[in-house]
């Protein structure tokens, strides 16, 4: 019961962060225009060479479209193979990316199982002796599980035998670095060992994710299963406090900074928001700002300034 | 301070008392094609004078680009790190820096410290890879002073690590900031989306905007001159008249054909906004300008207004507030003249700023566009003649980060490079992925103490090397003219110190100037060559 307590709070605790870290990230101020070419939402031939509507003369009087399938192309090949990594630091990218693809299959595993444990309550059995769709449902999740430790651990080992070989990483690396991969190691560790060492693990976990959704406890995890839970859930308190936020952080910095390059048209929601924006009083200290903690940005900005305050100490 | 040696340096080191964390030789540099591979055949590193080494804060990398002392009373290094901890906070406001805010933060809390965008920095590559000047390096710093003092945290040390905010780490860092040119090439590389540049332009914003302190260039000679005097080349209006008519006499002389700059024309279609710097240093280009728009039929004005004249704008590179002021002139002029658009002459940094960052910095603005598109536009119109053969020389076009990487502006001056110069051969890599010419972020007219071997030897060697390597399928000597096509007149700036620093005219036939000028040199109404070698 306690395990089952346990999940229900990492995993509220876990969303509420995250959103409310979405959130935040979300309504924050609109910032200057900081975009970085090429951007994959420009037309494909100028996306190509990293071109973009500011070429064309009197650009603001034509109809731009955003391509949103350069877009998704451009995430995707980022999200699902560390495009970047791959093209500027292989290296890594062959520690990096089995590391990441075993979470990938984790994820997924994730949702098959919610789905499997549901459907357990319901009374569809997916096991090694269910037939047809179901058959090939539990035949999936095997595979995933297999293939997700077993790469996912291979990953964890070759980044962190980086992590502590390369100086270019060792130096940069706090413990926090390592005990990351470590503890994610071990979660890939642990589910190998218990598909290794039980003879219907998938099963098991199955039961599992239906006692979370039946509010039971009609589960009988092994140690090897009950430690890897453990893993789990304390991944899922402690994510939330750690750079691997960047898993959804990500959609941020390229949605809203390296691609956003919306111009500030008149009438606009964005207008409106940078109208109240420019009442913020400014506070920065040095003379040449001339700023008294009440004067707006637009006053800052647009009003003479004092010749001896633009003078520099 | 003590009398370590050199040893591997590591980020907390920077408020370390170590004698220096760097050291600029240049045998262990990048070597550069031939013949320029010699080093002791190549002007050397200026060591700093006994007297400025002991007042002065040179141990960074013995090289000296802002100048601040090297030692403070204990009552005011108190002060500057109060002073030091209060900027960093308003950093992280919505109040004072909604500029920046949101790609700040995710800049700060997301890197996952992989190095990957590493190999991709000029400076790092091209200094032999020294660990101060690591991409990763300076924004290592901020980070856990923003874990420490604005977002502090049970775990932080476990995360972040420590480090020791004193005068060492705030003299060095204010140092540092002034190594990285913003190019902005790191960024692309990470798969996270962390800015690295962008860390380093938020740096420079704590230094200026909290604590007065910013480079006399960029500041005081640069946005200050502009905002009291018109411009910060120094010109007020009256003399920046004067120099352009004695540009128009003169240009009208040499080609036989009149030119004549336009001034506060109400009603223009363009109101052309040059880099001042042009008319000072590279008087053809303006000129060039007014040839072409002339014949192109377009009506053109410039503006004699305070600041109007001048499309600089340094507040980019390392202040908010001054950045704005600018802009707003530059906005207020084009109102007053009522002209349909804004054109930025050749200049990568003017473009971004009045082009891009200045959009969202005020509401009522005037629609701006580049150089490039315009004169891409008028080039294939078949309003001019023109005789590409007139370009006979081979020709390579330096891309200005700003047009490029910050803008997506790559095209419209190839297509007319490769109309109007059948030699022309791009560098490797081009476009998007160009590198810096290593004058960026303000630094091409940054040349005080030993700077400006620092720009030649490390930050510019990348160009340099780039440069070299595009004509190698050319008559390495002087017998044949090679022309680098630079759009920009910061990219200008440092392309003319390059070349004087290695001795590249005389040694490999390089020369340099704009686009404008390739253009005017192959119209057929031009009768006199246009680009005059002998005169370059």
């Amino acid at each position: 019961m306690v395990l089952i307590i346990l999940t229900y709070f990492s995993v509220l605790f876990f969303l509420i962060l995250i959103i409310s870290k979405a959130y935040k990230l979300a309504s924050s101020p609109v910032h200057l225009r900081w975009e970085l070419y090429p951007v994959p939402h420009e037309s494909k031939e100028k996306a190509a060479y990293g071109g973009s509507k500011l070429e064309e003369v009197n650009w603001w009087t034509k109809r731009h479209k955003k391509n949103l399938l350069g877009e998704l192309t451009a995430m995707f090949s980022e999200i699902a193979f560390l495009k970047a990594v791959y093209e500027h630091n292989k290296d890594l990218w062959f520690g990096s990316y089995p590391f990441h693809f075993g979470l990938y299959l984790f994820i997924v595993n994730l949702f098959l199982m919610i789905i499997a444990g549901i459907l357990n309550i319901i009374g569809i059995k997916i096991n090694s002796e269910a037939s047809g769709f179901w058959g090939f449902y539990f035949i999936i999740l095997n595979i995933i599980l297999w293939t997700g430790s077993t790469v996912g651990l291979i990953g964890s080992i070759r980044i962190m035998f980086s992590r502590i070989v390369d100086k270019d990483l060792s130096l940069y690396s706090t413990p926090s670095h390592y005990f990351n991969i470590f503890i994610i190691g071990m979660l890939y560790l642990t589910a190998l060992l218990w598909l290794i060492t039980q003879s219907q693990p998938v099963e098991q976990m199955i039961t599992y994710y239906s006692s979370i959704f039946s509010f039971s406890i009609n589960y009988s995890l092994p140690f090897i299963g009950i430690l890897h839970t453990l893993i789990a859930l304390f991944l899922f308190l402690y994510i939330p406090f750690t750079h691997m936020t960047h898993f959804f952080t990500k959609f941020f910095t390229y949605h809203k900074v390296r691609w956003e390059d919306e111009p500030n048209v008149k009438g606009s929601k964005m207008q409106e928001k940078i109208a109240k924006q420019l009442q913020n009083p400014v506070t920065w200290a040095a003379p040449h700002i001339g700023a008294d903690g009440k004067k707006n940005w637009i006053a800052i900005v647009t009003q003479p300034i004092n010749k001896e305050d633009l003078d520099v100490k | 301070m003590s009398n370590k040696p050199i040893k591997q340096i590591k980020v907390k080191d920077i408020s370390e008392d170590i004698e220096q964390l760097a050291e600029i030789d240049p045998q262990k540099l990048v070597p550069l094609p031939p013949p320029y591979d010699k080093v002791e055949e190549l002007p050397g590193f200026k060591r700093l004078k006994q007297d400025i080494i002991e007042t002065q804060q040179t141990s960074l990398d013995g090289v000296l680009a802002v100048g601040i002392p090297r030692k403070v009373s204990e009552e005011e290094e108190k002060r500057y790190i109060e002073l030091f901890i209060s900027g960093l906070k308003k950093l992280f406001s919505q109040e004072n820096n909604w500029t920046f805010l949101e790609p700040l933060v995710l800049s700060m809390e997301h890197c996952a410290r992989c190095q990957t965008c590493n190999n991709d920095c000029p400076i790092y590559e091209s200094s032999g890879y020294q660990e101060i000047y690591r991409p990763t390096y300076r924004a290592e710093i901020l980070r856990k002073l923003y874990f420490k003092y604005v977002k502090p945290g049970v775990f932080n040390r476990f995360q972040h690590g420590d480090i020791e905010l004193n005068w060492n780490l705030i003299s060095r860092l204010f140092e540092l900031t002034y190594r990285c040119t913003l190019c902005r090439r790191c960024a692309q590389s990470c798969p996270i989306g962390v800015d690295n540049g962008l860390i380093t332009h938020e740096l420079r914003k704590i230094f200026s905007s909290e604590m007065g302190l910013a480079p006399k260039e960029l500041h005081e000679k640069g946005t200050v001159q502009q905002l009291e005097i018109g411009s910060s080349t120094g010109m007020n209006p009256l003399v920046v008249r004067d120099n352009l008519e004695f540009i128009d006499e003169d240009v009208s002389e040499r080609l036989g054909i009149k030119v004549e700059t336009k001034w506060d024309v109400e009603g223009a279609d363009v109101l052309l906004i040059h880099n001042a710097g042009e008319i000072i240093a590279w008087p053809d280009n303006p000129a060039a300008f007014a040839i072409i728009l002339d014949a192109a039929g377009i009506t053109w004005t410039l503006s004699s207004d305070l600041v109007g004249y001048d499309g600089v704008n340094y507040g980019l590179f390392y202040d908010d507030v001054q950045l704005a002021r600018i802009a707003h002139k530059h906005f207020e002029v084009a109102k007053k003249l009522k002209v349909k658009k804004i054109v930025m002459g050749e200049c990568g940094h003017e473009s971004k700023a009045l082009g891009v960052i200045a959009d969202r910095v005020f509401n009522d603005t005037i629609p701006r566009e580049t150089a490039m598109t315009l004169m891409r536009d008028i080039v294939f119109s078949g309003k001019i003649k023109f005789d590409p053969e007139k370009n006979w020389f081979p020709v390579t076009l330096h891309d200005p980060c700003n047009l490029t990487r910050a803008m997506g502006v790559i095209e419209p001056q190839r297509e007319v490079l490769r109309y109007l110069a059948p030699k022309f051969r791009e560098m490797t890599p081009h476009g998007v992925r160009n590198y810096c010419c290593g004058g960026g972020s303000g630094f091409a007219i940054m040349s005080a103490y030993n700077f400006l071997d620092w720009r030649m030897h490390i930050s510019g060697r990348k160009k340099f090397q780039q440069i070299l390597e595009a004509f190698s399928d050319v008559a390495p000597g002087p017998e044949v003219p090679k022309y680098v096509c630079a759009p920009c007149s910061n990219c200008k700036g440092q392309i003319r110190d390059l070349f004087d620093f290695y001795g590249a005219k005389e040694k490999s036939g390089l020369f340099y100037a704009g686009l404008v000028e390739l253009i005017v040199n192959a119209m057929v109404d031009i009768k006199v060559p246009f680009i005059d070698f002998d005169m370059m």
